[in-house]
């Protein structure tokens, strides 16, 4: 044990002198097994310091095979860590979730917020004339975990959506009901054809949370902030329903069906 | 952020000192993220402005007259990058916990449900 220990002290501090001094240019390159082998094959160790030989003299007497445990956890984590991420890329697993979605090509963008976010981005609006006046459709959509019950020139906040800027269009292809004045259609759980547009407003932090958490007589307290990212969306279309044509017809439709006029909840 | 297509963004002076070392990150991005985050942003209006023996810091100007300022010393050119595109990327509103996640003018279509409505 305190061989061992020894050995992984030596390689240690060998391996922080290799990128000290030029000697490292002769060693092979860094891993326990071949610092090993460097060790039982090359006994001069003039260049190091005095304890520094001690530690090497004792490791070189005792030239046991040591399984290169530490290279084996690196690669369970390299495994582990590519399992997680897609698993088309053969990245290393080191990378940080940022590389990893700047490496993602488009498709693999476009299914990932399809499947995730229930998001398909469409072009950047320009001079679109996408805002329309209120039509008194709803429809349920889903994104994400979540469901709103959405209509026209609603604004919807959920969490980050992670491949579109601000001003972006969105299509919303997972609506579970659809409804208006005279229709209503029901997703079983989806409705394949109907489609909800919107256009992403902002993306910005919520306020901060303070998690505070305290065990009293036990000396346990820890404070902690977040602030969660948010992406608001505005809805501006709903499509799959029959609408109720003009506004002013609607007006005589309402009249037409006092029992179902809207109350101010 | 944009209201209706809006850009609410006007204008972002990035204020720096150049003799200070929490100015480093800051001159960093300068050089070498502020063109590209210019180009990106046409419709804003982005100024440098020198203010020697000053932490440096990140103002923006906010369409409904909101001021944000975020002061970034000591921070590496990457994350000066990532506050500038927050405040780009935000309303000018004032941070404040949401009372709901989904603001509507008109919460019901076909009427809202009592246990009197009989269908």
């Amino acid at each position: 044990m305190a061989n061992r220990r020894c050995f992984q002290t030596a390689t240690r501090y060998l391996q922080s002198i290799k990128s000290l001094t030029a000697f490292s240019q002769s060693l092979p390159p860094t891993s326990t097994h071949a610092l090993h082998q460097s060790l039982t094959t090359k006994p001069s160790y003039h260049i190091y310091d005095n304890n520094f030989n001690n530690l090497y003299a004792q490791s070189a007497r005792f030239t046991r095979h040591f399984s290169s445990r530490p290279t084996d956890s690196e690669d369970d984590d390299d495994d582990d860590d590519e399992e997680d991420y897609e698993s088309g890329e053969e990245e290393e697993g080191e990378l940080g979730s940022e590389d990893e979605s700047a490496n993602l090509s488009a498709e693999d963008k476009e299914k990932d917020a399809a499947e995730i976010g229930y998001t398909v981005i469409g072009p950047l609006q320009k001079s679109d004339r996408v805002f329309k006046p209120y039509e008194p459709v709803f429809a349920v959509v889903q994104i994400g975990s979540h469901q709103f019950k959405v209509s026209n020139g609603d604004t919807i906040y959920t969490e980050r959506l992670k491949y579109c800027d601000v001003n972006d269009k969105l299509v919303l292809n997972k609506v579970l009901m659809l409804g208006s004045q005279t229709q209503t259609v029901i997703g079983r759980p989806v409705l394949p054809d109907a489609s909800v547009h919107a256009v992403v407003e902002e993306h910005a932090l919520d306020a901060k949370v303070i998690i505070f958490k305290k065990k009293r007589r036990k000396n346990y307290r820890r404070k902690n902030g977040h602030r969660q990212e948010l992406t608001k969306l505005r809805i501006t279309d709903i499509q799959g329903v029959e609408k109720p044509e003009k506004i002013t017809p609607l007006k005589k439709e309402k009249k037409e069906n006092p029992g179902k006029v809207a109350v101010g909840a | 952020m944009s209201l209706r297509g809006v850009w609410q963004l006007q204008k972002l002076i990035v204020s720096f000192c150049n003799w200070g070392g929490s100015s480093r990150g800051i001159r960093a991005f300068m050089e070498s993220d502020l063109p590209a985050f210019r180009e990106k942003n046409p419709q804003l209006e982005v100024l440098t402005e020198l203010n020697r023996g000053y932490h440096p810091f990140l103002k923006g100007l906010y369409k409904n007259k909101n001021e944000r300022v975020v002061c970034v010393k000591n921070v590496t050119p990457e994350d000066v990058l990532q506050c500038a595109n927050r405040l780009r990327n935000a309303q000018g509103r004032k941070v404040v916990k949401l009372k709901t996640r989904h603001v509507t003018k008109n919460p019901s279509v076909q009427g809202t449900w009592s246990t009197e409505l009989k269908m």
